[in-house]
């Protein structure tokens, strides 16, 4: 259930960034989560309808991208999608590996008017 | 208008973790975030780690409850400091909720800070609380697939304690499977499979988190 604070910290971020913009209504939002995030997009966008309820962004659709893992091996340099959860280069077999992309929480646009 | 923010959501989270994180590493204190289940053996772990290092160690505790302060009582025969954080149905605690409470040890006489963290698999691992380390805590009565499960855990933690080996025998829990799977999320990552009633695994537990202590890192 950490879809429903990571949804409270977006409501903030979406309400203040529309009020600096002065949106009177804002209709999108547009949110990119890593893999290892594991958020479920159901309960995320109803945690998210319940923060901005009553607010300008009470419509808002969201829209959700879910990142695939990507690992970047320190030994070989090689980059590659996480496949089976086995951490190790798909090249090398090296497990000194860096999380290129998968954790992400993060917040791309808003669409407004 | 499309309006672009491009940000971490979680930026405040984060800001306040690296603050944490800065503190600690500024008054030598190893602070360890423990995750698991609920009823993996979080709170038995912290009792059987201070009787055997209490003397040796300044330690102090941080119990993250929903509701209760039943943990907290079980450690209050230890005489160190502990302080409760009751997250009021909240699945995890967090950077702000640790922040606060800061002020209420005297860090620069501790040597370790252990944060007992609400029990649950994926909320806690996401919420980086400025600790030192993640240490994953998972028994063999939840059975055998929760590396594979939960990767962000176990991928993130520098130590894995897999509790009640004693009662494996009565569970379908097969533990070549779950150390494959911790090995293909973490290679190399120190399991110490341990019975905290029976006391297998402790001696090398205790000496592993005795290396941890700042300063000998």
């Amino acid at each position: 259930m950490h879809e429903i604070r990571i949804a409270e910290d977006l409501a903030a971020i979406v309400l203040e960034t529309a009020f600096r913009e002065g949106l009177s209504e804002v209709t999108s939002v547009n949110v990119s989560f890593g893999q290892l995030v594991q958020i479920v997009p159901d309960i995320f966008k109803f945690a998210f309808g319940e923060a901005v309820r009553g607010t300008i962004a009470a419509n808002a659709a969201v829209a959700i991208e879910i990142l695939p893992v990507k690992l970047k091996c320190s030994d070989c340099g090689s980059e590659s999608e996480l496949a089976g959860n086995l951490f190790a280069c798909q090249k090398c077999s090296s497990t000194d590996l860096e999380i290129l992309q998968g954790r992400e929480v993060f917040i791309k646009t808003i669409e407004g008017e | 208008m499309e309006i672009k923010i491009m940000k971490n959501i979680l930026d405040r989270n984060q800001n306040r973790a690296n603050e944490v994180r800065s503190l600690m590493t500024e008054k030598n204190v190893t602070m360890v975030n423990i995750i698991s289940s609920p009823g993996a053996g979080k709170t038995t772990l912290l009792e059987r780690t201070l009787e055997e290092l209490g003397d040796r160690f300044r330690i102090g505790v941080i119990e993250g409850d929903i509701t209760t302060d039943r943990d907290a009582q079980r450690l209050k025969r230890f005489d160190i400091p502990i302080v409760m954080i009751n997250t009021e149905g909240g699945c995890h605690l967090d950077s702000h909720s640790i922040s606060k409470v800061l002020d209420l040890f005297e860090l620069d006489n501790l040597d370790f800070l252990f944060v007992e963290n609400v029990g649950n698999l994926i909320c806690p691992s996401q919420f980086d609380l400025g600790e030192t380390f993640k240490l994953a805590v998972v028994s063999t009565t939840e059975g055998d697939d929760k590396p594979a499960k939960y990767p962000m855990l176990f991928r993130e933690a520098k130590a894995v304690l897999l509790n009640k080996i004693d009662l494996m025998p009565y569970t379908n829990f097969n533990i070549e499977n779950f150390r494959s799977d911790l090995g293909k999320i973490n290679a190399g990552v120190p399991l110490f499979e341990t019975s905290f009633t029976r006391g297998d695994g402790l001696k090398d537990w205790f000496g592993w988190i005795s290396r941890q202590v700042s300063g000998s890192l």
